[in-house]
């Protein structure tokens, strides 16, 4: 068992964790403006293309970073204007997205890299790892909290200030607003849909540096499909964490744990059953989610 | 926090969208010329002939009896597909597992094609009862768990298409793997006298197409004529009004699941007695989802979906011998489609839009 | 009151929705320091009017002047806010989330650097409610507070930028007699120490009595006539707000009611929040007779009837129809069971506005051998048919029965619910609010249907907002107070005055 449960099983779990809370955190800002955005998944998947392409590019991880969170941008401004300005179906637009992202990330990287399935070279630049000064020594911690990539700690950072933004400043307000009761915010004059905006645009921002830290954190590659439905899992764990920061990260972590688990386990049972796990226990999590969320409205009641 | 439930019922508001009017479908086809631009001005960037590519996509999809054999076989799927997703649609439920549905029934399919030990019409019909069986089974659970518990089925039939496609392809891999030498995975093939054979020399096109055109009649006649389908026709606009008038909203939603699985699993077993007599794990690359976008632009309405297929599926066939003779990516067509679905399901809003602006000009201009 | 300026002035204004004409070139002046009342009944154009004076709406045709200002083309609830004047809505605009004191101050929260200051937040939402004599609680949630301290949330927040006119929008048609006191205090403090112009739309004749200067009358979009209050009485205003006497009376024929039909025992039931709405209602309707009941709205209405069409689980007690216990079945079954439901809520409820016509009227009939062949194949041309033929009979104006129903005028909507629901000849009927928002002529129309299955012998429990329709139509009266019956009285033998004193609360006396 020692084999399995030691510390590079939390590693691995940061590891994997990673683009699923940035993603996540990405999410959790449309759906508290009650935008259900399932075409994370595709903003994911063409960040990670547009990060190895700047990073490639210019041999330098800050470009890529900068391509990936330009893309995002876009990609947010484009799902806002589509379902916001012109009352698209959100998840007709979501399911289109990641389609879209599929298809334009293949025929990039054939016409740009002239090459299929996947791209990797030496002229990528990875994110940097970055070695905490003194943690580095402590025994499981220093492995633990040190000398991860970069993005690792932005999304740690993110959590406490995302969760301040939500819930201790006024544009947090105006934002759960946007999504509780918008006519109370037009009311006073404010308009819903710029706080739409900027929460599309964050989520854009925020879904394709998950696709960064993807392709730029550890494999540097990137490679058709990459995401691999995490930006679905990533909407699950905001389902599960009710849109809390701090919950949905934790809800993100026993994703990424889940997974590390599978991937250890390989030795002892197929990898293709280990793979599904994550899925399985998201779909087990979804029913237990809502059939709590009811009998704590029930008991409240009586 | 009632932000997030409100949210998460906005997923059940998703409700079927109206009929297809004469408007609607000249937009549509204004969205599909801007989209072939957009395509054009894509292939200008990357120093290729649009001219020349366009109609290397004509030719590679209708050009030939072969071209046109494997259009219409890959129609059949598309259209299959996208019935499957405007039957669930229709009653207000989202199916989005259809990839895993379809994967379970070609396995279904293939174990049964392979093990039954019967004359060939029989193994031909057991598979397909065993395939929408295993189709509608899988379209059960999360449809139970919607009408039942009210757990949103969207996320739940994502998560189990993975979960489907990774087990098959554990089967494939491990305990049902064949024997046969020189296949790297995939189960054992099915009895040869079995399988669809084929109408159009060296085409996809098999005997497949006769079943699917009896699945397509049918179903259009459930959504369009049945007394059923006015239930969920109702059901999927207006649940509360359904339900108030006296018809049973979360058994008829139920059902629409499983029917939808079920035309699913029937997808992955003519895929497997068409194609490829055996399971393989690349039975389909996200067929479930094209189908998707097609019912979602013909608003769930089967006789556009039927039609959109075919349009579709040239793009697809085309779009494949348009790399081989003019370079271009086959990947631009998935651009083209995916942004002639922008457009339409934009189309309302941006109808809505410009009728604004002229309003707007008009009062200008009187005042 | 001499020497008034005016503050505001409607000038021809006019506003056409597609189909009504929902006001009518309406002139009209409001003083400064005035308490004005805008009356009518139900659809007469009073919100409308104001919702074009607050921008909500563009008038079709007219001007409005605000403290001698032409609102603009841009008018907007900002711009009107900015000119002085605020409105608290019917429906209150409160995210149900956030506590008072954000809620008050949205959209203009105090800050500490970037964060938001819930000291100063809480500080100056009670000097608000200390300054207006309107106390709350800033830290309470406000999904949490009953409906009239949410309104007063609702005025709060309308006052904090110091408005000069504030427009209330049937204030109070969700409060309780001690709540609507207190609201007529406020408005007096306001408009005494602050001078400000208060313009309350009410259809509550007593109340304007007491609380305003002056009334302008509406009757279907057109101001009638604006009277001083102390020169005129309640008759004066009711005749001139009904305009006629509608006369039913030769088709009410008197008959002897037969046997209990619908029978509700000690009914409970809890509302979507949770929160007990039914606590233990009985009521029975014979055949032939119509029993109305009254009360101010959120006082249970809705959920007695869901409850009796199975469209709400009781938590207990007892629905019987014809002599069978349907508690908590199915809205199919209680159908079957010889139950037809005229919900209150047309749009989500009493039909699907996105299908056509005759899919509306065929509803509950799918079933039938007349339209459908071996329960499998609907005959369409039959029920197109049948749906032509239900149209002439209840004289629904429409081009062509493949129409969406969304696209008819209110009282056509309403005619379509109707017909549906009369026609299966049911022994019980439910009729919610069944002329709200229905123009007089859809109403004449259909309380004389209404009454006309009363004389066939139908068992119709009639649940209205509306007193003058249920003393027009009803048998017996019941009157409910917060989910409980306080009094059961024969139409005959009681006042509105009367009738008004049980529906706030007091209970009959009943002799052991």
């Amino acid at each position: 068992m020692g084999e399995i449960f030691n510390v590079l099983l939390l590693q691995n779990t940061l590891r994997t964790a990673t683009p699923v809370v940035l993603a996540a955190l990405g999410c959790l800002l449309t759906q508290h403006v009650n935008i259900t955005n399932i075409g994370i998944e595709g903003m994911m998947l063409i960040g990670s293309f547009f990060a190895v392409l700047g990073s490639y590019l210019f041999s330098s991880w800050a470009a890529g970073l900068a391509f990936a969170m330009g893309a995002g941008l876009l990609l947010g401004l484009m799902y806002y204007v589509l379902v916001i300005r012109f009352q698209s179906d959100e998840f007709i637009i979501g399911v289109a997205l990641n389609i879209f992202a599929g298809g334009l990330t293949v025929f990039l990287l054939r016409t740009l890299f002239g090459v299929r399935g996947s791209f990797s070279g030496p002229g990528i630049d990875p994110l940097p790892q970055i070695v905490l000064p003194g943690l580095e020594a402590v025994p499981v911690l220093g492995d633990l909290l040190s000398g991860n990539t970069l993005l690792v700690y932005v999304s740690w950072l993110l959590v406490p200030l995302l969760w301040a933004f939500i819930y201790r400043t006024p544009a947090g307000f105006h934002l759960r607003a946007a999504g509780e009761y918008p006519d109370a915010l037009t009311a006073c004059g404010k308009s819903p849909d710029r706080m739409k905006c900027l929460a599309s645009v964050g989520c854009g921002i925020l879904s394709a540096l998950a696709g960064a830290h993807l392709s730029l954190g550890y494999l540097l590659m990137f490679s058709e499909n990459m995401s691999a439905s995490r930006g679905y899992v990533a909407f699950a764990c905001v389902i599960f964490g009710r849109g809390n920061p701090p919950l949905v990260f934790l809800a993100a972590l026993l994703f990424g744990f889940i997974s590390a688990l599978g991937l250890r386990m390989q030795r002892y049972v197929p990898s293709d059953i280990t793979a599904m796990a994550p899925y399985a226990v998201t779909v087990v999590m979804m029913a237990v989610t809502v059939l709590w969320g009811r009998r704590r409205k029930a008991s409240k009641g009586c | 926090m009632t932000g997030f439930w409100q949210a998460l019922r906005a997923l059940a508001r998703l409700k079927p969208n109206q009929r297809l009017t004469r408007d609607y479908l000249a937009s549509l086809a204004l969205a599909v010329l801007l989209a072939f631009a957009v395509g054009a001005a894509v292939m200008l960037l990357c120093g290729h002939d649009p001219l020349a590519s366009y109609a290397a996509l004509f030719d590679g999809a209708l050009g030939r009896p072969r071209a046109i054999g494997n259009t219409l076989a890959k129609t059949v799927t598309l259209c299959l597909t996208g019935l499957a997703m405007s039957l669930a649609a229709k009653a207000g439920v989202f199916n989005v597992g259809g990839e895993g549905q379809l994967y379970l029934g070609a396995m279904a399919a293939a174990v049964v094609g392979a093990r039954l030990d019967a004359s060939a019409w029989v193994v031909t019909l057991a598979s397909l009862a065993a395939a929408m069986l295993a189709g509608g089974l899988y379209a059960f659970l999360p449809g139970v768990m919607k009408v039942r518990w009210k757990v949103d089925e969207v996320i739940t039939t994502i998560m189990l298409n993975s979960v489907a496609i990774y087990f098959c392809s554990y089967l494939a891999n491990g305990p049902l793997k064949t024997a046969e030498r020189g296949i790297a995975t995939g189960t054992d093939s099915i009895l040869p006298q079995a399988a669809f054979s084929s109408l159009i020399p060296l085409s996809n096109l098999t005997t497949a197409v006769f079943y699917a055109a009896a699945a397509a009649l049918v179903i259009w006649y459930l959504m369009s004529r049945s007394r059923v389908g006015f239930e969920m026709k109702l059901t999927g606009e207006n649940d509360r009004f359904a339900r108030y008038g006296g018809i049973s909203t979360g058994r008829l939603m139920l059902w629409a699941m499983v029917m939808s699985g079920a035309v699913c699993g029937l997808v992955g077993m003519l895929e497997i007695f068409g194609l490829h007599k055996r399971f393989l794990t690349t039975v389909s690359s996200e067929f479930y989802f094209d189908g998707m976008l097609v019912a979602m632009i013909m608003r769930y309405q089967p006789l556009g979906v039927i039609l959109m297929s075919f349009f579709f599926a040239a793009l697809d066939i085309g779009g494949k011998s348009m790399e081989l003779s003019a370079g271009v990516s086959s990947e631009l067509i998935l651009i083209v489609q995916s942004i002639i679905i922008f457009f339409m399901a934009a189309e309302g809003g941006v109808r809505k839009a410009l009728g604004e602006r002229a309003l707007r000009r008009a009062g200008r201009r009187r005042a | 009151m001499s020497e008034a300026t005016e503050i505001i002035r409607f000038e021809r204004v006019s506003k056409q929705y597609p189909g009504v004409l929902a006001n009518d070139c309406v002139s009209l002046s409001v003083r400064q320091g005035e308490v004005f009342a805008l009356v009518g009944e139900n659809g007469a154009g009073k919100s409308t009017l104001m919702n074009l004076l607050y921008g909500l709406q563009a008038p079709t045709s007219g001007e409005i002047f605000i403290k001698g200002r032409k609102t603009g083309p841009q008018h907007s609830p900002q711009a009107a806010m900015r000119m002085g004047v605020s409105m608290v809505h019917q429906h209150f605009k409160l995210v149900p989330g956030f506590t008072v004191a954000q809620n008050v101050l949205l959209g203009m929260e105090p800050r500490r650097g970037p964060f938001y200051d819930q000291r100063r937040a809480q500080e100056r939402v009670r000097e608000l409610s200390e300054e207006y004599g309107l106390k709350v609680n800033p830290s309470d949630v406000a999904r949490d507070l009953s409906v009239g301290l949410q309104q007063r949330v609702e005025i709060l927040k309308a006052l904090r930028t110091g408005a000069d006119v504030l427009v209330l929008d049937e204030p109070t048609a969700v409060l309780t007699p001690q709540e609507t006191e207190e609201l007529f205090e406020v408005i007096r403090r306001v408009v005494a120490r602050r001078g400000m112009t208060v313009i309350l739309i009410t259809h509550k004749l007593p109340e304007v009595m007491r609380v305003s200067d002056r009334v302008g009358v509406m009757r279907r979009g057109r101001l009638e006539r604006v009277l001083e209050t102390a020169q005129t009485s309640e008759r004066e205003i009711a005749s001139l707000m009904v305009g006629r006497e509608v006369l039913f009376d030769e088709l009410r024929t008197a008959q002897p009611a037969g046997e209990t039909v619908l029978e509700v025992s000690s009914l409970r039931a809890y509302n979507d929040r949770m929160l007990p709405a039914l606590r233990g209602v009985s009521l029975s309707v014979r055949a032939g007779e119509i029993v109305g009941v009254c009360g101010v709205e959120g006082n249970g209405q809705t959920e007695l009837a869901e409850c009796v069409a199975g469209m709400r689980a009781p938590s207990g007690g007892q629905v019987r129809l014809s002599g069978r216990d349907v508690t908590g079945q199915s809205p199919r079954a209680i159908r079957r069971a010889g139950l037809s439901y005229i919900p209150e809520d047309r749009m989500s409820m009493g039909m699907d506005a996105k299908a056509s016509v005759w899919e509306n009227l065929l509803l509950g009939k799918q079933r039938d051998g007349a339209f459908c062949l071996g329960g499998i194949h609907l005959r369409r041309g039959r029920v197109r048919r049948y749906a032509k033929e239900l149209s002439r009979a209840y004289d629904i104006r429409l081009s062509d029965v493949d129409e969406p129903a969304g696209a008819l005028s209110g009282g056509n909507m309403q005619k379509v619910v109707v017909a549906r629901e009369f026609s299966f000849d049911s022994p019980a009927l439910l009729v919610c609010q069944p002329t709200r928002g229905v123009d007089i002529g859809a109403t004449e129309f259909i309380h004389r249907h209404i009454l006309q299955k009363r004389n066939q012998g139908c068992a119709v429990l009639l649940i209205s907002a509306d007193l003058d329709e249920l003393f027009r139509l009803s048998d017996r009266l019941v009157t409910l107070f917060e989910g409980e019956v306080t009094g059961c009285f024969d139409a005959g033998s009681i006042s509105r005055e009367e009738i008004g004193y049980y529906m706030t609360g007091n209970r009959e006396v009943k002799a052991p």
